[in-house]
């Protein structure tokens, strides 16, 4: 049954048009990547891999545009529209929809985010800096998984998850836990960027976590776990009506 | 219709308000086996009833019970019962089969194949069961939905205008279906705000007006409350003057008035003015030229309903 209603979220988000957007996105450092690599620039490759290319534009901006644009979809989308009466109207525990539709989420935002992290980090790096690739290629899977089902709770909590979702993409990640330093233990962009950090062992001058590793990965399974309990708890008291 | 022990549908004092807005108001009733028409205007809250019915929406106050049980939060009660909601989307890129398969599949059943065929059968839509539902038209669409809705044989179907966009051939086979369906045992809700698809088809019928139960019972019991109601009709003739002073006598009008140069004449009894107004005109020496209803829309014939 859940892989059932996995292949046809799957088809679901490949149908729709808005994955084109989202592949233009995960192009961008791809393109960025050649612009750095085939310029005149003095910069250490590895120094901007890390801190222009991954942390200021891959972690910052494509894996939560795209966590989010695919989170709110996936069930949002089917209340929106009135599909959502074809899973919600049948015997099924609500877990057994919520879990291949976040799965679904994650997968796709992982395949196009992670692409995009390798093949830029490649490009950039000329083959070499193995070890800020692998670290921020494993940030965004285990990232994407948390943005995911923070952004699918959010589609099943309110009828304006993506507003909501992109305030805490760039008022709350982007704005305030760069004044507020406390605030970064509640930030997935934070928790991503430590996981990066603690796996690629990169010098403080190349690239310097907030988050530690450790601490980054226990923060990002718990709000994984609350996010999805949460999630189901509000999929079983979500409303489906008619629009007026 | 039958009402069983516990009823196959119920709701107590249930209302529904969307903030200001209160669309079911303080509604009870109970049904049994048969086809019951939800019969009202639009936005009059045969929806919001149905999918409080069909536990996709939570009772402001009340409760909505199937088989005895709460629809509200009650994913297993699904089992007995098939949805077919109003909406036209369903998912553009499966074919009408996968449609219905999909449906099987997430009901369990253990021959979904055969299963589907033999509701894409019921709704005949077996010769077109490889295209895109995207590519269906509206009645194609409302029939693939019916076929989903009761490829698991439930023992309750709701429907929710479910006539939309169908020609009246599809329309007369859904009619034979549905009552098929109804002889075999199953409670049968339609909500539509067309009299005569209700007439067609429904032996009970529960009539909402502004989120209220106006009426409730046998159809034809409230379709002669309907018809009896006076009736208000505008005409033209070659002598409007002469044409009122004939048909002042007549049983059957209870008022006649000339307002700005238009005749208006009140009737309690519409067949009989049917029958005697050309006779009165002939007589008279008059031509009729238009004979137009005024207040004929369906929302004045529920006020109508409301008000007694």
């Amino acid at each position: 049954m859940i892989g059932f209603i996995f292949r046809l979220t799957l088809r679901q988000l490949i149908v729709r048009r808005s994955t084109l957007l989202l592949v233009g996105l995960a192009l961008i450092p791809i393109v960025l990547a050649i612009v750095f690599r085939f310029g005149n620039s003095d910069e250490d490759p590895e120094r901007w891999t890390a801190r222009v290319l991954y942390l200021g534009l891959v972690v910052t901006a494509v894996l939560p545009l795209t966590a989010l644009l695919l989170g709110t979809s996936v069930i949002g989308d089917e209340i929106e529209d009135g599909t959502a009466v074809y899973l919600l109207t049948k015997p099924l525990p609500r877990w057994q929809i919520l879990a291949p539709k976040l799965a679904a989420a994650w997968v796709v935002t992982t395949a196009l985010v992670l692409t995009s992290t390798v093949a830029s980090g490649l490009i950039a790096l000329d083959g070499a800096g193995g070890s800020i690739i692998l670290g921020f290629s494993v940030a965004v899977v285990i990232g994407a998984l948390a943005y995911s089902t923070v952004f699918v709770l959010l589609s099943v909590a309110t009828n304006r998850a993506l507003v909501v979702g992109l305030i805490y993409v760039f008022l709350w990640e982007g704005a305030i836990t760069g004044i507020f330093h406390g605030t970064r233990y509640m930030s997935i962009r934070h928790y991503s960027l430590g996981i990066a950090d603690w796996i690629a062992g990169t010098p403080a001058r190349t690239f310097d976590a907030y988050v530690r590793g450790e601490t980054a990965l226990v923060l990002i399974v718990v709000v994984t776990v609350v996010g999805m309990l949460l999630a189901n708890r509000k999929l079983e008291e979500v409303e489906v009506r008619e629009p007026t | 219709m039958v009402v069983q022990d516990p009823p196959a549908l119920s709701v107590e004092n249930v209302s529904r308000w969307y903030g200001n807005v209160v669309a079911v108001n303080d509604i009870s009733f109970a049904l049994g086996s048969g086809i019951t028409g939800l019969l009202g205007p639009n936005g009059a809250g045969k929806s919001t009833l149905l999918h409080m019915l069909s536990g996709l929406l939570k009772p402001s106050k009340g409760e909505a019970r199937v088989l005895g049980e709460p629809a509200w939060r009650n994913p297993a009660m699904y089992r007995r019962l098939g949805l077919v909601p109003e909406r036209e989307a369903v998912y553009p890129f499966l074919t009408g089969l996968d449609f219905v398969r999909l449906s099987a599949r997430l009901h369990g059943l253990p021959d979904e194949e055969a299963a589907s065929m033999h509701a894409l059968e019921q709704v005949e839509l077996t010769d077109v069961k490889d295209r895109k539902t995207g590519g269906y038209s509206k009645g194609m669409k409302q029939r693939v939905k019916i076929a989903a809705a009761i490829v698991h044989k439930p023992s309750i179907l709701l429907l929710d205008e479910p006539f939309n966009g169908a020609d009246p051939r599809q329309r007369l086979r859904m009619i034979e279906m549905l009552k098929r369906m109804s002889e075999a045992g199953a409670t049968i809700v339609f909500s539509s705000h067309i009299l005569e698809e209700v007439e067609r088809l429904a032996d009970n019928v529960l009539v909402i007006v502004g989120g209220r139960l106006a009426a409730s019972g046998n159809f034809h019991e409230i379709r002669r409350l309907m018809t009896d109601r006076p009736h208000a009709l505008t005409l033209r003739s070659s002598d409007d003057r002469r044409i009122a002073a004939a048909l002042i006598g007549q049983p059957s009008i209870f008022g006649v008035s000339i307002d700005d140069g238009s005749l208006t004449v009140r009737t309690s009894d519409l067949m009989a003015f049917a029958e005697i107004a050309p006779r009165v005109a002939r007589d008279a020496g008059v031509t009729l030229f238009e004979l137009l209803p005024t207040d004929e829309s369906l929302e004045s014939v529920f006020s109508y309903l409301v008000r007694r």
